[in-house]
């Protein structure tokens, strides 16, 4: 590419009025430095102000007993060693962990299924597209709203449908049991899309020679799948992976949705730990306590995420 | 192929330590602000203008309860310096959001706001309530219902002035019992003839009866009474008393409904005190609800014939009823509490005509309560507001049952909550659960050092 700038050895000077001092001008590189931290900066100010700050206040606020009403008495690392005798935050870990380990894995797999199913174009395949993605685009506390409407005890649009099946009096969303499994298949009717698209990106990354050349070999559809598709599938997977596990105890699907389906009901069987972080600050006023509890969950997704990049070698697929 | 170029990039022990004692000389720097700045709303300024936190109005629908909350700040400014600005929240953000609290922890409270007898001790014991008394003349003390401002005061100073009592009773739908073949003598009093009735009464797209399940303080409210039927309480003398044969069954009838199959876990539209929503849509043949469902129906119920009764009691047990309702209080750290205190003494206190009749348009004609004051309630009586139909009855037969909503701190609410919805929702015995909530209350109240829990 042509470029118009000055060569390197002949560094600019501006012309002076007289009597003005000299200034040597930046050179090439200083200025592509500069335009490039000057690109940088909305993000990183963003960062900074937005996530970062918060994150150091946190751990400050953390050492603080705070009622809610203005007034701070620091109490050291009270707030983490009540921790160990709180019931209700096991219990609440212990819902966000079941929700993790099956809302992860369904997520994954139906979204990778979909991407599987819309990847070759076909006739209406932009809407077939457009109807997958369509529940991302609704916001979270509509998603909540509609399906406590489908879902109404007796009466709902689900409630119809399984009544030939003698199931008319299942609660979904009022029986413990059943609520937080409920609560996993609209997590996952919500996600799918935008997974699925970056299933989409990371198949199109797929040389189609590669899988050309195991069809004429004789690999089947799921060979192909197996022993091409899903190896050169594995960094998108790995991202995949990290998102919606940190999505799924921190997300806005961890607090929006639940709060609005089931409030943490019923009988707690819905309670995340970011609902019950939201109870203690906002129910108990116990605000440092919550902070608290807002960093152990970070600390915790930092180490899972650690565990994921260990286990993938940095998710260094490509230098296998 | 890289998804994302910082996946790639690992993470430099350096980098991990760098950032580590970053965060550390930061919380060193933030402690002492965070503590500087938590001191600064003592509050007690004399502003010219005072914010009015509320969930009635103004409200987008402009309907009969917001023109009165509107209408009752420009009848103050007309006449007064400092002014009151109203600020609408939707109830549902004002009741289960945060809000409120996220203003009063950044000393940005509001100077007057509405508060319910569950919040009371939170909002007292956190130094934010200013003390009403002097602004109250002792005709307007004695103008009160015996208990209505004592649930509200502490050490004989007024902290809140109620603008309303809210009793509970049970709805029926009048509809549902003659299809299924029932008549007014069929109307339960006794519990164990509530879930009989029930089972009648429940039919493919409609339960028997239906009582709150989402938990939360409204639940809590509307469960105390089949307490108090047993006799039962929840701290008696400054101790715990929750693991009584009077919790116990109370907790058992509520699982016994949904057990039987003829309760909803879920109820529909704004929740159990829904009429409209509920028995109104014909989904609920009775339904536990509260007098506010008066006026719900009559704006747009019509067509629903249906009747009250009391609560029905169990074998030997007494009528009870919790009588609810919201206060106004003022910001002790606000801009100035004591214009705040004025305003609310002149709102709700008044004993001129003009604030007689402020309080009869507010309960009787643009919402349905029981008045608070003595006042009020003959000024209704002589309108005829209580003549005839349920609010007769709610009146002369039910509200006399009732004894003030508790004013229980979070830390006893909550595990009374959670007894509650672990024997509704998820049957686990009654005995089990009102011992473990016991248990925690009785750990609680060992170091609480607040304002009487009553």
């Amino acid at each position: 590419m042509a470029t118009t700038t000055a060569p390197r050895s002949k560094p600019l000077v501006k012309a002076g009025t007289p009597g003005e001092k000299q200034k040597r001008s930046l050179t090439r590189k200083q200025r592509e430095a500069v335009a490039a931290y000057a690109f940088l900066a909305p993000d990183v100010i963003g960062l900074l102000v937005f996530v970062a700050l918060p994150m150091v206040l946190a751990f400050a606020v953390a050492l603080f007993k705070v009622d809610g009403f203005g007034n701070y008495q620091y109490v050291g690392l009270a707030n983490y060693k009540l921790m160990g005798s709180d019931d209700q935050l096991l219990a609440s870990l212990k819902v966000t962990g079941t929700y993790v380990i099956t809302y992860v894995p369904i997520a994954f797999v139906v979204s990778l299924a979909l991407a599987m199913l819309v990847r070759n174009k076909f006739k209406g395949i932009g809407w077939v597209r457009s109807a997958f993605f369509l529940p991302n685009v609704v916001s979270l506390v509509v998603v909540g709203l509609l399906w406590q409407f489908l879902l109404v005890d007796k009466r709902g649009a689900i409630s119809s449908l399984l009544a030939p099946f003698g199931l008319e009096d299942v609660s979904f969303l009022g029986t413990p049991s059943l609520a937080l499994g409920t609560y996993v298949v609209i997590s996952v009717w919500f996600i799918m899309g935008y997974q699925m698209l970056v299933f989409l990106a990371g198949l199109k990354d797929v040389p189609k020679e590669l899988e050309d050349a195991a069809h004429i070999d004789g690999a089947g559809s799921w060979q192909r799948f197996r022993y091409v598709i899903w190896p050169l599938l594995r960094p998108t997977s790995f991202f995949v992976v990290v998102n919606s596990t940190i999505g799924a105890v921190t997300g806005l699907q961890a607090f929006d949705l639940v709060y609005v389906l089931t409030a943490g009901g019923p009988a707690r069987s819905t309670s995340t730990v970011v609902l019950y972080i939201y109870e203690q600050a906002f129910t108990f006023n116990n605000i440092g306590y919550a902070t608290a509890l807002t960093t152990v969950v970070v600390a915790l997704l930092v180490i899972c995420t650690g565990l994921m990049f260990a286990l993938t070698r940095g998710g260094r697929f490509d230098e296998e | 192929m890289s998804a994302d170029p910082f996946l790639n990039r690992p993470i430099g022990r350096r980098s991990v330590l760098r950032g580590g004692l970053g965060a550390l000389a930061a919380s060193a720097f933030a402690g002492p602000l965070l503590t500087a700045c938590g001191g600064d709303s003592s509050g007690g300024g004399d502003g010219k203008e005072m914010s009015f936190w509320n969930f009635y109005g103004p409200a987008d629908d402009n309907g009969p309860q917001s023109k009165w909350f509107v209408s009752l700040a420009e009848q103050w400014n007309a006449n007064n310096d400092v002014k009151v600005e109203l600020r609408y929240i939707p109830g549902k953000e004002y009741l289960g959001g945060n809000v409120l609290q996220t203003a009063f922890q950044a000393g940005q409270g509001p100077d007057i706001f509405l508060i319910s007898p569950g919040d009371f001790l939170r909002y007292y014991n956190g130094g934010v309530l200013q003390d009403l008394s002097a602004q109250l003349s002792d005709q307007t003390k004695a103008d009160y219902l015996p208990g209505m401002l004592e649930a509200r005061s502490v050490d004989g100073k007024i902290y809140g002035l109620p603008m309303e009592i809210e009793p509970l009773a049970m709805y029926y739908s009048e509809a549902a019992f003659e299809k299924a073949g029932l008549s007014e003598a069929d109307l339960p009093k006794t519990w164990d003839q509530t879930l009989a009735v029930a089972q009648k009464l429940t039919g493919k797209n409609k339960y028997g009866v239906m009582f709150e399940t989402a938990p939360g303080y409204y639940q809590n409210f509307t469960w105390y009474p089949f307490l108090w039927q047993g006799d039962g309480a929840v701290i008696k003398d400054g101790k715990v008393a929750f693991d009584t044969p009077a919790a116990v069954q109370a907790l058992k009838f509520w699982q016994d409904t949904i057990q039987s199959k003829v309760a909803p876990r879920k109820a529909l539209g704004g929740g159990g005190g829904d009429v409209l929503a509920n028995l109104g849509a014909g989904a609920a043949a009775m339904q536990q609800s509260g007098i506010w469902a008066v006026s719900d129906m009559r704006a747009k119920g019509q067509k629903t014939k249906y009747g009250i009764i009391p609560h029905p009691t169990p074998e030997g047990g007494k009528q009870a009823t919790d009588l609810g309702g919201w206060a106004f209080v003022a910001n002790a750290k606000g801009k100035n509490p004591e214009a705040a205190a004025k305003f609310i003494a002149w709102a709700l206190g008044s004993t001129d005509a003009e604030g007689v009749e402020r309080g009869r348009q507010w309960n009787t004609v643009v919402k349905t309560n029981v008045p608070p004051r003595k006042s009020v309630q003959q000024a209704a009586d002589s309108q005829g507001a209580f003549a005839e139909g349920v609010l007769k009855k709610f009146v002369s037969e039910i509200a006399p049952t009732g004894q003030p909503e508790p004013r229980f701190p979070p830390e006893v609410y909550q595990p009374i909550a959670d007894a509650i919805q672990a024997c509704q929702l998820n049957a686990t015995d009654p005995g089990k659960a009102a011992a473990d909530a016991a248990e925690k209350i009785d750990t609680f109240l060992k170091t609480y050092q607040g304002a009487p829990i009553s």
